[in-house]
């Protein structure tokens, strides 16, 4: 990058429209759209919004990469009312959907994250890989602790029966000391021994009926 | 050399060969990529939580036709002196180069804070996963004043001038963490990278002070040899 580039960059970073890159550069419209166009090509620029909308362009001095989904993608995708901000770039390479994504989320152990995860029950195909991927991880129990929390609020796709069957001794927290005080989960601890940490009020935070 | 889409291929390959899960640390030229602060780099440099990871990755690495090659002319006499100093693995046709540490990084030790706050974790997802964690920038231009090779100064450059939010008392507190956990090299390694930086870029000077601060404490600290009669 030559030093005309970076002094440049230097002074757009940021969110960016083609009206505050004209008045910064001191550019007419059309020399902005180029810049702006030509440092896209780059990767220096990404760009949001189409048609109707204004947009808005990103600007950073270090290129932007393209990127594989990761955890927060597929968390974000499925809860529209409930998104989080991620505070790591979370990527994985090869095959990753809500099978893989919940079993993440369970062993940040992080009170939203295991709440989003409640919504993408619904969006379950592959249940033997997500028992599979559960019991290499040990955490089947917490896993089908919030599919039985998830049935109670959402329309869920069904849990083969042989997976429910399964009986367990020992307690597994789903956050550690968080115990269940909610009377509606007792069944569910009771069930799969897993406290349920969420309040009535957390719920209606992902169902979207503030 | 290895570009950034080279080195995704890569960790693809030896992801789908691994016997067991594996994880590791980024923090040099290839972490770099990862934020697209650079496009290529000549070494893969990773760190290992414990000798049985970096065994499994170093055998399937030797799979895929590398050969451990020789440390000197690249790190100084020194550094290679101590127990935890890289094994490195090349290919014939110098298809980038492997530097593998583990648990610690020469002298200094993976902290807590390089475990927790990771800027990436890239997933390899094949029969076994290999998982590459990118340390924070900050982490990066300690360990590059460390690891002191040739274009690592550049390195340091580079970051500090393609990122206007660089936290200084981050790298500060993370350096005397070090410091206090037994990394004697660190202050020094440091101190003189920053001295040689502020030719290039602002450092603010509190920071510096900060540094100088810690080591003249260390100096005054330090017990005093006796003469001999």
């Amino acid at each position: 990058m030559n030093q005309k580039t970076y002094e440049m960059l230097y002074a757009l970073e940021g969110l960016q429209t083609v009206e505050t890159v004209m008045n910064k550069l001191n550019l007419t419209r059309q020399s902005a759209i180029n810049l702006l166009s030509q440092l896209k090509r780059q990767q220096h620029v990404t760009v949001s919004g189409q048609g109707k909308i204004k947009r808005i362009y990103r600007i950073t001095i270090r290129k932007q990469l393209p990127r594989d989904l990761g955890m927060f993608d597929i968390l974000n995708k499925y809860n529209p009312d409930f998104q989080i901000n991620p505070w790591f770039d979370h990527q994985v390479h090869g095959k990753y959907g809500p099978e893989e994504a919940i079993i993440d989320a369970i062993q940040t152990k992080k009170f939203r994250l295991i709440l989003a995860t409640l919504r993408l029950f619904n969006y379950i195909k592959d249940w033997p890989s997500l028992y599979q991927s559960a019991k290499k991880e040990d955490c089947w129990q917490q896993v089908g602790a919030l599919y039985d929390v998830a049935r109670l609020f959402f329309k869920v796709r069904k849990m083969p029966e042989k997976y429910r069957k399964v009986r367990f001794k020992k307690i597994k927290y789903l956050i550690e000391k968080y115990r269940t005080k909610e009377i509606m989960f007792r069944p569910i601890h009771q069930k799969w021994k897993v406290p349920i940490p969420f309040r009535e009020g957390d719920l209606t935070k992902i169902t979207g009926m503030w | 050399m290895i570009s950034q889409q080279g080195q995704l291929e890569l960790f693809r390959l030896i992801g789908s060969s691994l016997n067991q899960d594996v994880t590791c640390y980024a923090f040099g030229g290839n972490a770099m990529m990862f934020y697209g602060y650079k496009g290529e780099t000549k070494d893969v440099d990773l760190l290992f939580e414990d000798e049985e990871n970096r065994r499994e990755f170093i055998r399937v690495i030797k799979l895929l036709g590398y050969e451990e090659s020789s440390p000197f002319k690249i790190y100084i006499e020194e550094k290679l002196r101590e127990k935890h100093r890289p094994l490195m693995f090349k290919r014939q046709d110098d298809n980038g180069r492997f530097d593998l540490f583990v648990k610690k990084i020469f002298r200094t030790l993976l902290s807590p804070r390089m475990q927790e706050d990771v800027y990436a974790e890239h997933e390899f997802n094949e029969k076994n996963k290999l998982k590459v964690k990118v340390l924070r920038k900050e982490q990066l231009v300690i360990l590059k004043s460390v690891t002191d090779r040739q274009n690592d100064f550049d390195d340091i450059k580079t970051i500090i001038k393609q990122d206007k939010h660089f936290d200084w008392q981050y790298l500060i507190d993370e350096v005397f963490w070090q410091h206090r956990h037994g990394d004697t090299w660190v202050l020094l390694d440091v101190e003189e990278m920053l001295k040689e930086l502020k030719k290039y870029v602002l450092v603010p000077e509190k920071f510096v002070r900060q540094l100088y601060g810690m080591n003249r404490d260390k100096l005054r600290l330090a017990p005093k040899k006796k003469a001999k009669n």
